[in-house]
């Protein structure tokens, strides 16, 4: 306990200066600004920012990446309630409700509970952090490449589980995201797969292309084809732009479980912030009273994965910091930026350089301050963006989208795979297909891939290892008991609905 | 599974739910194809993967799931697969391509303002003068957001001074 507060007082004592908290507040003014643009999400944001930070001494380099990463977060946080465009994986989960929520007039309400709920988990991941950081990592090193194979079964079967409807659907879509992700060349051979030898899908086809296609391009095209009333992105009558009591009240229970759920799966490398979201979701759609509200504009679906996600992004530092792992594609820039600032991220940093590392935590905190001070004053702007007329807010979108997945790579060729993307997003809706599952997949594949290899090697082909280790077999064990509760509900419901017309 | 269930659109006949089965019966062609793009890789070796064994694992997987939704699109009923429409799709395609393939050679500028317009004519409430000004707009926007804030390696004018390009447009 005094090892805890004695190390947040070093961290605190590193990131409050005003030059720190300065730059802080720059770096997520300046990525929530570019975040919120549609089509940009957060590797984007932060892959066109990161130069800004180049000039400054590393602690506070650090300090404005972790503003700047926030703010970018949060950006695509909202992006993903206003226009249904999710910024990163982890807030694919909040597109769902977030969006419902925005299109019945809550927008501001959704806006503001993310911001709350995102503050809230950033604050106890921060002592969590520095409570648990070095007996955390003991747990993480226990991790071989079968638990991780059987974490990720896992992490697909809460996807399929909290999807809407029918569970081999779900499924179905699932498969089709790690069928696409094996697109490109394989990782261990160089060899192309499936690339009809075209040297512009070497690379795969990219996980900002494929979300802004499915989602967002294919949810543009979508409303074209409606009416102006039917579509009616958010209604006149805005109720309220903040949460009421109730409201948080309502969320309190829903955020703590978040958080903790968040924080658990944040620490374990690997995709940890996706499966976190929809964990947290998932969570939340089972122990809700009446889960059917859910989809439909709950507010718990917005604040669970907002919450969550926040949670294991600050949890994620814990590889990231400790084995050296970047869990992720914003945290591997964040690698990046680190190396030209002379810090090379691994175990050495935590004992080496503890003002770092510490202070590191501490601004993490500090930016999520940062933005619920910036942003609970915008939400009434960025509603205010939603009564700019359709005719004219899609092609901007459309735009801000194109430039947006053009910049990351500067390559035209990413610009035609998101439109593709639309295309067969436009399918999908059609066929009452969901695309979240589906980019779980597209994400999660590469990494089960890897680590199913791994796990084969090292058990000489033998299958047995995934049942045989007690943590794998303990992950299997949930993943298929999830299964099981989900498919018997349904198979009774489905039946009632073939009974029953109309609901 | 979906709430039109017994609505007014509900399929007759031998494929009672349409939606499902035309779902499914694309899926496995989609697997059957992978399958074919991905033929050619090598296999395991023993106990180790070799690259073609993930993709092929994957394919099957799709197969089955297609085959089962397509199943149930026999067994269940359900609505109708709603139709498409042409001109958003097609429109909103092709300025995501005319974008790809204008960004090299025409640069910036002109590329967000033809798009903005191209896309625009995707919708029929589009009123030309006003999505003229607004293209404009969200164009000098872009620029200086993007070339001059963020500094962003953008070109803004066309590579080759061609005159009279844009007016040809």
């Amino acid at each position: 306990m005094f090892d805890l507060l004695n190390n947040l007082a070093l961290g605190f004592s590193v990131a409050v200066t005003p030059y720190n908290v300065l730059f802080c507040l720059i770096g997520a003014l300046v990525g929530t600004l570019v975040g919120v643009l549609p089509g940009i999400g957060t590797v984007a944001t932060i892959a066109m920012l990161l130069p800004i930070t180049f000039g400054l001494p590393p602690v506070g380099a650090l300090i404005m990446l972790a503003g700047i990463y926030y703010g970018a977060q949060y950006g695509g946080s909202t992006t993903s309630i206003l226009v249904n465009i999710p910024g990163e994986s982890s807030s694919i989960m909040t597109t769902l409700d977030g969006h419902q929520m925005a299109k019945q007039g809550n927008a501001g309400k959704a806006l503001a509970i993310a911001a709350i709920g995102s503050f809230i988990a950033g604050c106890f991941a921060t002592i969590l952090v520095a409570a648990l950081a070095a007996p955390l990592t003991s747990i993480a090193l226990m991790f071989g490449p079968a638990e991780y194979f059987s974490l990720m079964v896992l992490g697909l079967i809460f996807a399929v589980v909290l999807a809407r409807g029918s569970i081999v659907k779900a499924l179905a879509m699932i498969v089709f995201g790690l069928l696409l992700s094996m697109i490109g060349s394989d990782l261990e051979t160089g060899a192309g797969r499936m690339t009809f030898d075209f040297p512009e899908l070497a690379d795969g086809i990219g996980f900002a292309n494929v979300a802004m296609g499915v989602f967002g391009f294919a949810e543009i095209i979508r409303n074209l084809e409606r009416s102006s009333e039917e579509r009616s992105l958010v209604n006149d009558k805005v109720t309220g732009l903040m949460p009421t009591w109730a409201d948080l009240k309502a969320c309190l229970p829903t955020i703590s479980r978040g958080t903790v759920v968040g924080s658990i799966l944040g620490i374990l490398p690997g995709g940890g912030a996706v499966i976190a979201s929809f964990a947290a979701y998932t969570l939340e759609k089972k122990v809700a009273k009446n889960p059917s509200r859910f989809g439909r504009g709950a507010i718990e679906g917005v604040a669970a994965p907002e919450s969550a996600n926040n949670a294991a992004a600050q949890t994620s530092f814990i590889p990231l910091l400790t084995l050296g792992i970047p869990p992720n594609a914003v945290m591997a820039l964040m690698v990046g930026a680190m190396t030209i600032h002379g810090i090379i991220p691994g175990p050495q940093v935590m004992t080496k350089q503890p003002d770092l590392f510490w202070g590191m935590i501490a601004s993490m905190w500090i930016g999520n301050l940062m933005l619920i001070i910036i942003n609970l004053p915008l939400v009434g702007i960025w509603v205010k963006l939603l009564r700019v007329p359709y005719r004219l807010l899609y092609p901007s979108i459309l735009v801000f989208c194109c430039i947006g997945v053009y910049s990351i790579n500067n390559s035209p060729w990413d610009v035609v795979i998101a439109g593709a993307s639309g295309l067969v997003g436009y399918w999908l809706i059609k066929h009452d297909f969901e695309a979240a599952p589906l980019l779980l997949g597209f994400v999660l594949g590469p990494l089960m891939e890897e680590n199913l290899r791994r796990a084969m090697l090292i058990a000489r082909g033998d299958a047995s290892i995934f049942i045989t280790r007690p943590i794998s077999a303990g992950l299997l064990l949930v993943a298929l008991i999830l299964l099981i509760i989900a498919v018997l509900p349904m198979m009774r419901k489905r039946r009632d609905e073939v009974f029953v017309e109309e609901t | 599974m979906s709430e039109q269930v017994g609505g007014p659109q509900e399929a007759r006949g031998l494929i009672r739910n349409p939606q499902d089965f035309w779902g499914g019966v694309v899926l496995v062609a989609i697997a059957v194809f992978a399958y074919y793009a991905s033929y050619d890789l090598p296999g395991s070796r023993g106990f180790s993967f070799g690259p073609g064994t993930a993709p092929r694992l994957f394919c099957y997987l799709l197969g089955l799931f297609g085959l089962l939704v397509a199943i149930s699109g026999l067994l269940t009923y359900g609505p109708r697969v709603p139709r498409y429409a042409v001109r958003g799709p097609v429109l909103v395609t092709l300025s995501i391509v005319l974008f790809a393939a204008l960004i090299r050679p025409l640069g910036l500028v002109l590329t967000s303002f033809l798009m903005f317009l191209f896309a625009a004519s995707g919708s029929n409430e589009t009123r030309w003068i006003e999505a003229t000004i607004a293209a404009a707009a969200l164009t000098f926007f872009c620029v200086i957001l993007f070339v001059y804030l963020l500094n962003l390696p953008f070109q803004l004018w066309p590579r080759f001074t061609l005159f009279g390009l844009s007016i040809a447009f």
